[in-house]
């Protein structure tokens, strides 16, 4: 019983990191057609941020609340000299993307060198239910995790905000015939993809501890949860991060964790060839 | 623009030749009427001579980087095929190499094969089946594949695919599997150095020119359709998922083949060549040499891993950055590669068929 509760936060959590990581990248996904090759980068450079902060005295958590304005910041300023030029065409986006991500993996690289770097939790220790001790940091990330859903969710279903951006998703010529600017609107939505990968990185860096080549791995697990989840939509993403959280993190638990590494993309791939809109199909939130 | 600007300047000074041709050459696009100012060949021929001259002027050890530079380049035409000529993006094409490069680590290993005339069959056709399979799944069914899923999917192959040799024991696992012996002819080795050099040489001049056949034929002209507008592909009677599956089964085969000679010659083969790595790798090779034109395959991968090997003792840690940087300005601002600088547009497209008068006869971009 105590095990298997243990087995069941820890698929959570990691269903909840891929979550986070996802949110962002099905959001610039959704709305510019355009699949984002430099997430985990932005992913990457929000761990560092709170490395940064964290070698320099300043407490992690300050660091972890800087990491998403600073990545956001810096994806504002990418869009609006680099990715705009690419809307027209995802293939061309990705290429771009992929040597953007390549620049900013290997300019870190250089700043920190081959090194695994640690950074300690802001909440430590563990809570106790009984006999089952669970970390209290992981725990904190589901929160986290669970509450910015929630923010972004209530952001695009309640505000003005929200409504312009769902406008220029689902009908850019109209929406700025209303009066709405979508190059305005496509550079803030892609700040705000940046900053949750940021936020993301700041969150899992004191897991994973901090090293150049983190972003990978959670970009493709990231694309593939996307395609599954289904674009087009802010529930879709979300939907496909959780079943491809939870596969990944369940599947070793029953079999050899390398058969189910492969496996779980073999899934995906199989499922969205026959099923290529997705879990959730359609637009809006 | 250089391309263009040289091809107006060219026709300025051969003005005899366009006004004594006959009406429909004049109406014809000026690039095709004379044989005698055309680029492509010159870069082709300037490339393969020095190719050929190359073990003379070059030290051993530098002979056996030149070896792995004609092998890469093997691969980078493969690529070069799927994506310049038929506008599939396969993010995964080092599944292909590896896979090869593996199957006949694997023979060599545990059956003890090493001739020449079963290794370098058993390569190709280990990418061509590996290359059906995935290709075959991707692109073939019911409904077209989004461009998208295809190159998501490639990636996810490939990636998949690193993380598998990285696990399994049988195959080496991170360490992947030393010590393959030499290649052997009877009872001749193949030694790397000039031999090697001018054996994978040879190769691949024959595999550039079918695959120039390829591209000037019939079918090279309904893949350019294809990657320009798929549907109208479509309505004219082409079936189009059939033709970016065999044109993605010939890439897998040409890759299936660079990968075998690949780990015959360096000895070793190790997750890195079936994963991301690699397939990112040749990505850069050819957008950077200029895709769509198979000679900028070959000069993309001998400039870029030339330059990184010559930086590689002092610049090692800027290089990367430098290569992000110079393939996101390629990408932004010369999109056809480096070639376009001496290459016009009209040559790279090239002509199709045995009358230059008719207008149809042009792949018009």
């Amino acid at each position: 019983m105590a095990s298997t509760f243990a087995a069941v936060f820890e698929i959570v959590s990691f269903g909840a990191i891929i979550v986070l990581v996802v949110l962002g990248l099905g959001i610039i996904a959704s709305m510019m057609g355009i699949f984002n090759f430099a997430q985990g980068e932005f992913v990457l450079l929000g761990a560092y941020v709170t490395y940064l902060a964290y070698a320099h005295g300043a407490p992690v958590w300050a660091g972890m609340i800087a990491a998403p304005f600073v990545v956001g910041a810096l994806g504002f300023v990418l869009e609006a000299l680099i990715i705009r030029r690419f809307y027209a065409a995802p293939i061309v986006a990705m290429l771009g993307t992929y040597a953007l991500g390549l620049i900013i993996r290997e300019s870190v690289r250089g700043l920190i060198g081959g090194f695994y770097l640690t950074v300690p939790e802001p909440i430590g220790g563990s809570i106790d239910l009984g006999s089952v001790h669970i970390s209290a940091w992981r725990f904190t990330i589901i929160v986290i995790t669970l509450l910015v859903m929630g923010a972004c969710y209530l952001l695009l279903a309640r505000t003005s905000f929200g409504l312009r951006v769902r406008a220029t998703l689902e009908n850019p010529a109209l929406a700025r015939a209303s009066g709405i600017s979508t190059p305005l609107i496509y550079g803030a939505t892609f700040a705000f993809g940046a900053a949750l990968a940021g936020l993301a990185g700041a969150l899992i860096v004191p897991v994973f501890s901090l090293f150049a080549d983190l972003g990978i791995r959670f970009l493709i697990q990231g694309f593939v949860a996307v395609m599954v989840g289904g674009v087009g939509s802010f529930i879709g993403p979300v939907a496909g991060a959780g079943v491809i959280g939870t596969l990944s993190a369940a599947l070793p638990w029953v079999m050899s964790p390398v058969v189910a590494d492969v496996l779980v993309f073999v899934l995906a791939i199989a499922f969205i060839k026959f099923r290529p809109q997705g879990l959730i199909a359609g637009k809006g939130v | 623009m250089g391309g263009a600007s040289e091809a107006v300047a060219r026709v300025g000074e051969e003005p005899d030749v366009v006004t004594g041709e006959s009406a429909p050459a004049a109406r014809a696009p000026a690039g095709q009427a004379s044989a005698g100012w055309k680029v492509l060949p010159i870069v082709e021929g300037l490339v393969l001579l020095i190719a050929l001259v190359l073990p003379w002027v070059l030290q051993d050890y530098l002979t056996v980087f030149a070896t792995r530079v004609v092998i890469l380049a093997l691969f980078a035409l493969s690529f070069d095929l799927v994506w310049g000529y038929a506008g599939i993006m396969s993010f995964g094409q080092a599944l292909f190499f590896g896979a090869a490069g593996y199957g006949v680590a694997l023979m060599a290993r545990d059956l003890n094969v090493t001739s020449i005339l079963l290794i370098l069959p058993a390569g190709t056709l280990i990418g061509l089946t590996a290359a059906l399979l995935l290709g075959g799944f991707l692109l073939l069914g019911r409904y077209p594949s989004s461009v998208i899923f295809v190159s998501l999917g490639t990636l996810t192959g490939s990636y998949a695919a690193d993380r598998l040799a990285r696990g399994w024991y049988y195959l080496g696992g991170q360490n992947g599997i030393p010590s393959i012996p030499p290649l052997t002819l009877g009872s001749y080795e193949f030694e790397e150095g000039p031999v090697y050099y001018y054996m994978v040489l040879g190769i691949l001049v024959v595999v550039y020119l079918l695959c120039r056949f390829l591209v000037r034929s019939q079918f090279g002209l309904a893949l350019a359709g294809l990657r320009e507008n798929e549907q109208r592909i479509a309505f004219f009677g082409y079936k189009a998922q059939h033709l970016k599956a065999i044109i993605f089964a010939v890439g897998g085969t040409i890759a299936g083949l660079a990968g075998s000679l690949y780990a015959f010659h360096e000895g070793f083969v190790w997750p890195n060549m079936l994963g991301v790595v690699f397939s990112t790798q040749v990505v850069l090779y050819v957008l950077f040499g200029g895709s769509g034109t198979l000679i900028g395959a070959v000069i993309g991968t001998v400039i870029i891993e030339g330059v990184s090997f010559w930086l590689s003792d002092n610049y090692r840690d800027v290089w990367p950055i430098i290569l992000g940087v110079l393939l996101l300005l390629v990408i932004m601002f010369r999109p056809l590669g480096l070639i376009s600088f001496v290459l016009g547009e009209r040559e790279r497209v090239g002509s199709f068929g045995k009358a230059p008068s008719k207008e149809s006869g042009n792949a018009a971009p």
